[in-house]
């Protein structure tokens, strides 16, 4: 083969090789990256929702408080009535769509368990709302009739919470293992190729670098007319083959000058 | 002994002089010394062939 053409297939070798690093590392990034866009657009956001819905939880009991504490004004306790119902509202509706939408089994459970949980702690605190616009405002009677209440459903969805949050913890840790192993596959597989392809090249350059070497030799003989014993023994569909066929042309011609001189001489 | 071969050489020697035979030598790469050491071979004729052809021939 001659050097041009092992130049040529060299450098395409070398221009195809890193066209497909680059397609490679471009597919690995979006890989990553979708890995990424997913556990935001599910896990993430679940667990910032579970955030607001147990903030939403704490406004109702809140609300509450407000009502048993300021509800013998007619006008405060209209609205806070009104905000107690919008927070239940919210919670209950927000706790509903996060446990359709929530994929873990163990969260989806404890979701279902809050939310009967929350119905019966409603109902609870309704009855102690009408004991207390029947009492005359007697917020010990209506607290009484619902101390501790919020205490179940506010333990079941801490838990909520807390599992939603593990997972994504757990997501997390293994999104960095999975680009931790496409980052240490595509080292391994970048200093493979590049390696390897030095190689190739440095091999290829000793064998020419060796074969100009033997060119050179004889070329210098050649030159100071020093046939003597001397054997152009470089072939090879290479250049350096080509030109080392036309020095065996010009080594028979000084030997054929040499002949006819000293046949010269001798006459 | 190659007197086939030797006689491309007196050949050339004729048609064109001392020159026909250095050029002789430089196109089939095979000094006079050396072509009386050679055989005959088809191959060796054939290419003192050739090189007689393109010493006529000019090129």
């Amino acid at each position: 083969m001659k050097i041009s053409t092992k130049l040529i297939i060299f450098f395409c070798g070398v221009v195809v090789l890193f066209v497909m690093l680059a397609l490679a590392l471009l597919a690995q990034t979006r890989t990553v990256s979708a890995g990424y866009d997913a556990l935001l657009a599910q896990q993430v956001r679940q667990a910032e929702a579970a955030r607001v819905i147990q903030v939403n939880f704490k406004k109702q009991v809140q609300e509450w408080k407000d009502i048993l504490l300021r509800g013998h004004a007619p006008d405060d306790l209209a609205r806070y009535t009104r905000q107690f119902h919008d927070e239940e509202s919210e919670v209950r509706s927000g706790a509903a769509a996060l446990a359709t939408a929530v994929q873990d089994a163990e969260a989806r459970e404890l979701l279902d368990q809050f939310l009967a949980a929350h119905k019966t702690m409603s109902e609870k605190y309704q009855a102690a709302y009408d004991a207390y616009i029947a009492g005359g405002f007697d917020f010990k009677v209506a607290d009484k009739m619902v101390r501790g209440q919020d205490r179940a459903p506010t333990n079941l969805f801490d838990q909520v919470v807390q599992r939603l949050n593990e997972q994504v913890v757990a997501s997390v840790a293994s999104q960095e293992r999975a680009v931790r192993a496409a980052r240490n596959l595509a080292l391994g597989a970048t200093g493979g190729l590049l390696a390897g392809l030095g190689l190739v090249g440095l091999l290829t350059v000793r064998a020419i670098l060796q074969r100009l070497g033997r060119l050179k030799a004889v070329s210098d003989r050649l030159a100071k007319a020093d046939i003597e014993g001397l054997s152009v023994d470089i072939s090879g569909p290479d250049e350096i083959g080509q030109f080392g066929e036309s020095m065996k042309g010009v080594h028979a011609a000084i030997e054929e000058l040499s002949t006819l001189a000293t046949a010269a001489g001798q006459a | 002994m190659a007197a086939k071969l030797n006689e491309f050489y007196k050949q050339a020697a004729q048609e064109f002089g001392l020159a026909g035979r250095i050029k002789l030598a430089m196109l089939t790469k095979i000094s006079s010394e050396k072509a009386e050491a050679a055989e005959d071979s088809p191959e060796n004729i054939r290419i003192f062939e050739r090189a007689i052809q393109q010493l006529r021939s000019g090129s």
